[in-house]
């Protein structure tokens, strides 16, 4: 196959940045995604230019590093999908393929598609853990969970905070993000006792960060490439409002 | 958590947002009953004595300043919001999704609140302003006199783009409500397997179709009756 590819191209946080077209032949539909970067960034520098900076890492669909938004879909056109593990074959020859970073205020350009995902670091810093040492791995059902909550907290804790969520939204909201960390702790009985502060701590932060507010469109539930679930985005509004209106600090 | 902090939260605002949202839901449906009376044949009587209950009895007048205040809320805290959202991402892309994964509508809840803003504003100078503060033609009941507002609606929907302006209007409350109520409720944590086709149903065919289309409807007939 021969591709098109436009490509973001910013120098630093600063630079105002641009797209740029290279034409790729020889593409493989075998190929993943990263990997027709991979060859791109080869010739880009055998031929002594700069080559594209991108997030990735394990390249398994499981770390949440890569991050592009291809096309004006967040990790491309397949359901439940990361960029890893998007491959050629999505595409046809003579295609034109747009990529871009993610954007949001909270995710400044590092370089070109790499963006500063720290914010979600700081939000986990603000409540997304246990105070106490919960130890080691203790027998099943020494502490009887409901079926259903372990499962719920299970599918929230698939969050791999790639921010595809953010990228996805209008508003550039985190809410999938927060809703699925507050959402795994709220549901297991070892998060119980910092619940309340938990939810006011993190939404607090999120608030901070400079991300949007949810509008409930749903574009990050659609986007996200581990299925979490609006039921989250719900849950956190429960969690939330509960805390706010009963606290008394 | 002080009221102050917790108000000023994303989620604060969106509460409030969509806890004024619902009561405005709960308004229209009140507003649509009474509008019926339009169309019964009997001169108006009905509509007038209604209009008259409406405008002097001190509960409703209560409820019609809180109603202001609501509205005031409403749009104030979505404002605040929507810039806050759009300041959340100060580079656009270049390529967007379009409806891939959102609703076109869902998207587009500040525009459709401004053309109801809009619709509404005209709405109040050409009916309520008129009922308060304007001259109108005096009716007569059982001896008791009341300012005869169904002639001023009678006549103001003689023009058609006046009758145009109105559909416009409730085409805009429709998917302004069709995603609306869902929303509010999903902000107030109510999504739930058991729930969600209620909300789903009260949202899409009360809110997004019978009640727009019931209103349409008054000054269309009304219209077509004076063609």
């Amino acid at each position: 196959m021969k591709l098109t590819l436009k490509i973001w191209r910013q120098q630093n946080t600063k630079d105002k940045g641009k797209f740029e077209s290279y034409q790729v032949s020889d593409v493989s539909k075998d190929m993943s995604f990263l990997e027709l970067f991979d060859v791109l960034n080869e010739r880009l520098i055998n031929e002594g230019k700069d080559p594209v900076a991108f997030d990735h890492d394990c390249r398994e669909g499981i770390c949440g590093a890569c991050s592009m938004y291809i096309n004006g879909r967040a990790h491309g056109p397949w359901d439940e999908t990361t960029t890893c593990q998007l491959h050629m074959r999505a595409y046809n020859d003579g295609d034109t393929i747009v990529v871009e970073p993610w954007r949001a205020k909270a995710f400044p350009v590092i370089k070109d598609l790499t963006v500063d995902r720290s914010a979600f670091d700081r939000i986990i810093q603000a409540g997304g853990y246990i105070s106490v040492n919960t130890g080691n791995a203790v027998d099943a059902n020494a502490i009887p969970i409901d079926k259903f909550d372990a499962d719920n907290a299970f599918a929230a804790a698939a969050c791999i905070g790639c921010g595809a969520c953010v990228a996805a939204c209008k508003n550039s909201s985190a809410m999938l993000f927060t809703s699925a960390k507050v959402s795994q702790l709220a549901l297991l009985p070892q998060g119980h006792p910092e619940r309340k502060q938990r939810a006011m701590d993190m939404v607090a932060q999120m608030d901070k960060e400079g991300f949007g507010s949810c509008t409930n469109t749903g574009a990050c539930e659609a986007e996200c490439p581990k299925g979490i679930s609006l039921t989250n985005i719900a849950r956190l509004n429960r969690e939330f409002i509960g805390a706010g209106l009963t606290s008394e600090g | 958590m002080k009221w102050s902090q917790f108000f000023n939260t994303s989620i604060g605002k969106k509460l409030l947002v969509g806890a004024t949202g619902l009561f405005l839901c709960s308004f229209v449906i009140v507003h649509l009953a009474g509008n019926f009376s339009l169309l019964k044949e009997d001169g108006g009587e009905a509509f007038n004595l209604y209009a008259a209950f409406m405008g002097h009895n001190p509960l409703i007048q209560f409820i019609a300043w809180g109603l202001k205040v609501v509205i005031v809320i409403h749009l104030v805290l979505a404002l605040q919001l929507t810039f806050r959202n759009r300041a959340a991402r100060p580079v656009k892309y270049a390529v967007r999704p379009g409806n891939q994964t959102s609703s076109w509508y869902s998207r587009q809840m500040a525009i459709m609140g401004s053309v109801l803003l809009i619709f509404i504003v005209i709405h109040l100078a050409q009916f309520w302003w008129r009922m308060h503060y304007g001259e109108m033609n005096v009716a007569m009941y059982d001896g008791k006199e009341t300012g005869n507002l169904y002639e001023v609606v009678w006549f103001a929907f003689k023009e058609s783009w006046i009758v145009a302006l109105y559909v416009i209007g409730m085409i805009a409350l429709s998917f302004h409500l069709i995603h609306g109520f869902k929303s509010a409720c999903q902000t107030f944590g109510l999504n739930h397997k058991k729930y969600n086709g209620i909300i789903n149903f009260i949202g899409v065919w009360l809110f997004g179709v019978l009640i727009p289309i019931g209103f349409a409807a008054i000054p269309v007939v009304i219209f077509i009756k004076q063609i």
